[in-house]
């Protein structure tokens, strides 16, 4: 682990440094809402404590602690705040403008599994409010493949745009395999696998014996940095996330993760349905669409609107991204939910995807992802059923502080609301 | 047979409700030539002069549509929440269909059933008009999308003007088995926003058949499709512009000029041919002689008359607002606006100007010109008087559920207060594009005398879990969630990976 970084002082800290910021002391009641506990079923009429940004206490008729601001919830849906498990948010404001896009690098930059999120992660971004106001309290910020296989190191963020907000970095390394690996090795899948074995294999020699490896000739050995970076992979301490969707694709990873004994995440799987049992054999969890459906590809053509119910029902842990646009509409991941639900998920599972099962299979549910004591302060009340499109949250905390919800977009709105003349043109309104 | 002459005007008016036979057995050829027909793009005129040689005008569609309908018993959907898509809202209503056509539409002790009538109960369901996208590629980048299929962007120059999207669809695109899923019945096909003119948009009711000519919806208005802004300007930057928006303008309009050169030259060759056809005297002389056609000018001369659609991509409210100026110079009218990010900055203009704006609920962020979208953007454009929101899919994806999509549009035009319910934004994905693309006529509202294009909901559309149980189109049932014989499977899913557990409709 290169550095971890935490908002908050946990019991539990990871080798590596750590960034304390002082909590917030303040003390909030959330009283008598629906409370979606996610790892201890539903509490009606339930409410929540915060304390010094931690959850203290979760029940039916709790009293709110002296000095507490109280908050009534009642008639409104409780849940822990929704982990967007893979986005670019914090690398890209504007998709097509390369300044503001750092994603991924342009076409023959040689390094790709050295490449760092947690230095390019700019917590200004705009992508951040946008998605907070929509309950989105953390995300995986990851880079994308550009020339290799793969894309480098994520980081685990909170939404809150505090220069503090990346909470884990190198939580994952990413890579693109199935066709979009196979474009970058030749235009052949057994290419794609070859040159994965390949650099895998290099990073079990540089582990074993990192000054022999050195030594050899530059023409003897892959990019150094990129090698270096693959360690925490093959040693089996950091998960490695892959973009893959065909069945056969998604048995010959299985086969690889077997082989060197590591630890996988899959991003697509649109064909994970019919591999199901295999993937819940092998523990390996997945992100998938809701909303996903079109043969569009060789890889993909049994893509169904099922695939998240048929994988959760056959035991595989699931959560959800938007495929669109994973950044700037992250906040869709629970209309992906819904509408999973509507296509057989059963409901709390949905729930699950969006918070605790996100955070289990990112190595935080110790922290993240479900409300219960000792557990960081991501909250949420909602003005109806979470995974409706027609509800927004009322509220949001991040680590017990509640967020501001205004954002660049309600404040293009109101700035435009009223298109009178008026006595000053709009450049003179709002935005104060 | 009332003959229909699709100039802007009549595609801006929300005509009453018309008895007009969806003119299954019209053919251009047999389009009777008015006073007011275009010059270049009627039909033969039938002479009766008697030289035998009679110049024939070019028909207005060469590639006629050959879609019928399919048979569909009398049908009466009884006790249902009816959405008329005139604004209208009938708690236990009764639509009734026959024929092919809405019979009635009322509430269920006013609407009565023949007694061959077969009765749906509706109850605790509801009914819209069948879902249409005005901005969908389907069948031009088609499933599976791969180099062999994208036929969507002629990216050979700025000007395409001269393509048709049409004679891209590929009908095998599974997309549209998705889509009638999602209860879509019509949709507008448009080529890609490459160029500033990117070619002829085409209008399909969603009914698979061996060809396009079997799926185009009768008597439907051509469209152009022009693009302005990024997308011209980032793809012939530096392989001879234009470069910037300045130079889009000046393509604009310089093919203008040429377009109306154009309609000008087959005008007065008209005018002199039917003086010349008129002529009695013996000594006469030979017919004048026709000036070459011209497939990109013939498009452009079609949108300067009225008789083709013209739909503007366009993402900035500061370059609509030029646009509207740029019609204006040529005396044509932008029907629409498509995308239109920031119609909210300007849709007191669009409303003045009689332009609908068709948007997404929450797309952004992927390019400069869609950075400052708003989630209230086709609410505020429907808070105006006279406004026109349309929400379009651009996606086939997007397409499978406008319902939600509008959904998020009129929650978060609700939450500032602006007063739409159901029976208002159900108008954003039913009759507004039915209006904007020039086929309000036919469908688009549950209305006596229209095309049977109805959707019945497992419960309110407005929300993430509302599925489309049954979809009607014509009076047809083309798709049946609880009956798999009634959910169409393209060629290409046949014999593909377990068949029986992949493709079809909804999937």
């Amino acid at each position: 682990m290169n550095g971890v970084f935490m908002k908050t002082l946990t019991g539990l800290i990871a080798a590596g440094s750590v960034l304390a910021t002082a909590a917030s002391a303040q003390t909030i009641a959330i009283m008598d809402g629906t409370v979606h506990t996610v790892s201890g079923g539903v509490i009606e009429n339930g409410d929540v404590i915060i304390r010094d940004g931690r959850i203290a206490q979760v029940g039916a008729d709790l009293s709110a602690p002296s000095g507490a601001t109280v908050i009534d919830a009642s008639g409104k849906i409780v849940t822990p705040g929704l982990i967007a498990p893979y986005t670019n948010i914090g690398l890209v404001e504007i998709g097509l403008d390369n300044e503001a896009n750092d994603s991924s690098p342009q076409e023959g930059f040689p390094l790709g599994a050295a490449l760092n999120a947690v230095d390019a992660f700019n917590p200004d971004s705009t992508v951040i409010p946008v998605n907070r106001a929509s309950g989105v309290t953390r995300a995986l910020s990851a880079p994308n493949s550009g020339d290799t296989l793969f894309g480098g190191k994520a980081a685990l963020v909170d939404l809150s745009g505090a220069p503090g907000s990346v909470m884990r970095a190198d939580l994952a390394q990413t890579a693109a395999m199935g066709y979009g690996g196979a474009s970058r090795t030749g235009d052949t899948r057994m290419g794609a696998w070859a040159v994965m074995r390949e650099y895998l294999d290099e990073a079990r020699s540089y582990q074993a014996n990192p000054n022999d490896y050195v030594r050899r000739p530059r023409s003897d050995r892959m990019m150094l940095s990129d090698i270096k970076a693959l360690v925490p992979v093959v040693s089996g301490e950091q998960p490695l996330l892959v973009a893959i969707d065909g069945a056969a694709d998604i048995r010959t990873l299985i086969r690889l993760k077997n082989t060197y004994r590591l630890r996988v995440i899959i991003l697509g799987a649109l064909e994970g349905w019919r591999v199901a049992d295999e993937l819940a054999a092998a523990n390996i969890p997945v992100i998938v669409s809701g909303t996903a459906n079109l043969p569009d590809q060789f890889e993909e053509l049994s893509a169904t609107l099922q695939n998240a119910a048929r994988l959760h029902e056959a035991g595989v842990q699931i959560a959800f991204y938007e495929t669109n646009d994973t950044t700037h509409n992250a906040r869709l991941i629970r209309q992906h939910a819904g509408n999973a639900v509507a296509e057989g998920l059963p409901y709390d599972a949905a729930i699950a995807a969006l918070t605790l099962n996100a955070a289990r299979m990112l190595g935080v549910a110790d922290q993240l992802g479900s409300l219960q004591p000792g557990r960081v302060a991501d909250v949420v009340i909602w003005d109806g059923d979470p995974l409706e499109v027609t509800t927004v949250p009322e509220a949001v905390f991040i680590d017990g502080r509640p967020q501001d919800l205004n954002n660049r977009q309600r404040m293009l709105m109101e700035r435009y609301r009223d298109l009178d003349r008026g006595d000053l043109p709009h450049a003179y309104r709002g935005g104060e | 047979m009332q003959n229909v002459r699709w100039t802007a005007l009549a595609v801006l008016m929300l005509s009453a409700c018309s008895q007009q036979n969806a003119g299954q057995s019209e053919t251009a050829t047999e389009t009777e030539q008015t006073a007011e027909s275009p010059a270049d793009a009627t039909a033969p005129s039938r002479s009766t002069a008697e030289t035998g040689e009679v110049a024939e005008r070019p028909p207005l569609d060469p590639y006629p549509s050959t879609y019928e309908r399919y048979p569909g018993e009398t049908v009466l959907i009884t006790g249902a929440m009816v959405l008329t898509g005139t604004g209208e809202r009938i708690d236990n209503g009764s639509v009734l269909l026959q024929d092919g056509k809405i019979a009635a539409v009322g509430a269920a002790d006013a609407v009565a059933a023949p007694d061959d009538a077969a009765t749906i109960n509706a109850d605790g369901k509801w009914v819209t008009p069948g879902v249409i996208d005005i901005h969908s590629h389907l069948g031009d980048y088609p499933s599976p999308s791969t180099a062999s299929t994208s036929d969507g962007n002629e990216v050979v120059g700025p000007n395409t003007a001269y393509v048709w999207a049409e004679h891209s669809v590929w009908p095998q695109d599974a997309g549209f088995t998705r889509a009638l899923a999602g209860g879509v019945t019509s949709l507008q096909v448009l080529p890609g926003s490459a160029n500033l003119f990117g070619g002829r948009t085409t209008t399909l009711k969603n009914v698979p058949s061996r060809s396009v000519q079997g799926m185009k919806f009768p008597g439907a208005p051509y469209g152009l499709k022009m693009a302005c802004g990024e997308n011209p300007k980032r793809i012939y930057g530096n392989s001879g512009g234009p470069g910037t928006r300045m130079g889009n303008f000046a393509g604009y309009r310089s093919a203008w000029i040429e377009a109306q050169g154009y309609k000008k030259k087959w005008d007065d060759y008209w005018a002199d041919y039917e003086e010349w056809q008129n002529d009695d005297s013996n000594d006469k002389g030979d017919a004048p002689e026709s000036p070459a056609r011209d497939l990109k000018l013939e498009t452009l001369a079609g949108a300067l008359r009225g008789d083709i659609v013209v739909n503007m991509h366009c993402y900035r409210g500061d370059e609509m607002v030029q646009v509207l100026d740029l019609a204006n110079e040529f005396g044509y009218k932008v029907t629409t606006f498509h995308h239109a990010i920031e119609a909210y900055k300007v849709a007191d203009y669009l409303a003045e100007n009689e332009v609908c704006a068709a948007v997404w609920a929450d797309w952004w962020g992927f390019k400069l010109e869609a950075y400052d979208t708003v989630s209230e953007n086709a609410a505020l454009v429907h808070a105006q008087p006279g406004g026109c929101a349309i929400i379009h899919s651009d996606d086939s994806r997007g397409i499978q559920r406008l319902n939600q999509e509008a959904a998020k549009a009129m929650a978060a035009g609700r939450r500032i207060g602006i007063d739409i319910g159901p029976e208002d934004a159900v108008a954003w994905f039913t009759a507004n594009p039915a209006k904007a693309m020039g086929i309000i006529d036919q469908t688009g509202t549950l209305e006596a005398g229209k095309m049977a294009d109805v959707v019945i909901w497992n419960q309110n559309p407005f929300s993430v879990y509302a599925r489309a149980e049954q979809v009607f189109i014509d009076g047809a049932l083309m798709f049946d969630r609880n009956d798999p014989s009634l959910s169409p499977r393209m060629d290409f899913e046949i014999g593909q990976r377990d068949n029986g557990f992949t493709g079809g409709a909804g999937q």
